[in-house]
């Protein structure tokens, strides 16, 4: 009698255990909103970029310079400085007014083909990361790349 | 002297019963508490989740806003906002308060310049003063000048109360 007794204790306890792990392990609340945000803030930061206009460089657009930047350097803007500068200062006080506020890491490069990195602000992810790449159509084609880390 | 050693006996085992009955009515007791807990935590959940839904459905909401959104048949209307009518769509979404807070709920709609200025516009403002959750999601946009014909670097943040 007493070992039947002992028996259901035992068995409503393994259920109990069951039901603990089934419930506190596995149940997560799922991010709707997060994968929501990095998946937009990447393409968004990217495409926004390259269309800005410059304020002083001829209205030429991000875009323009850094096709300038990549193949012949000859544009030279109204405070003297050529687009390659002129893109990495507007570039990074854009970044540094959005992501770097929001405590985001990031790594921002624009390269020609695999290894001629001339744009590179940021650091490296060193785990998880979101990667959004924009390709700009010239004579040369331009990758422009921006990784959200985590 | 024999009917008495049996009255003990019956008394022990008597004993026993109720001590058995008693440990599994208290772990059927723990059992019930866990339970209604893990319920409380998934309704919990539950409404984070519905909570997340409703904020990502504003900030969509908020960016196809016809109001807002470059109309143009040259430029790209996804991610743009036509800076002259940020000003009509303020005056709009406050005369008509009641039909914005049917889009829009509990929220909280900003823009901001990033370049080349730097100013902040509040287009839609009905913060709850006390919540359970609340929200912000920036969404980075092009600010489109249809005078000056030059894209602008923004920010359209949108809070969601709940």
């Amino acid at each position: 009698m007493e070992i039947l007794g002992l028996a259901i204790v035992v068995v409503l306890l393994l259920l109990a255990a069951t039901f603990v792990i089934r419930f506190l392990l596995v149940k997560k609340s799922p991010e709707y909103r997060k994968s929501f945000v990095s998946a937009e803030l990447a393409s968004g930061m990217i495409n926004t970029l390259l269309k800005t206009t410059s304020q002083s460089c001829s209205k030429a657009s991000m875009k323009d310079l850094l096709q300038d930047c990549a193949t012949t350097q000859s544009l030279v803007c109204e405070n003297g400085q050529g687009s390659c500068d002129y893109f990495n200062e507007a570039a990074n006080g854009i970044l540094l007014q959005t992501l770097n506020k929001w405590n985001y890491k990031y790594q921002f490069t624009a390269a020609v083909g695999q290894e001629s990195t001339f744009v590179d602000i940021g650091s490296k992810c060193i785990s998880e990361k979101k990667s959004e790449t924009y390709v700009v159509p010239s004579a040369i084609s331009i990758e422009v790349k921006l990784d959200i880390c985590g | 002297m024999r009917k008495r050693i049996f009255s003990r006996k019956a008394q022990i085992q008597i004993g026993e019963t109720i001590s058995v009955i008693f440990v599994f009515f208290i772990l059927l007791l723990i059992g019930f508490v866990f339970y209604a807990k893990v319920l409380k935590g998934n309704a919990a959940i539950e409404s984070d989740e519905m909570a997340q839904l409703r904020s990502v459905e504003i900030a969509q909401r908020a960016m196809f806003l016809p109001e807002l959104q470059c109309s143009s048949d040259v430029t790209d209307s996804k991610n743009c906002i036509d800076k002259l009518k940020i000003e009509s769509a303020k005056d709009i979404m406050r005369s008509k308060e009641v039909e914005y807070f049917d889009i829009f709920g509990f929220a909280k709609i900003k823009i901001a310049h990033i370049y080349p200025s730097n100013p902040e516009e509040e287009i839609y403002s009905r913060p709850l003063s006390e919540f359970k959750n609340k929200f912000s999601t920036n969404v980075p946009v092009s600010i489109y000048d249809p005078v000056a014909r030059e894209y602008g670097f923004g920010l359209v943040s949108i809070e969601t109360y709940s």
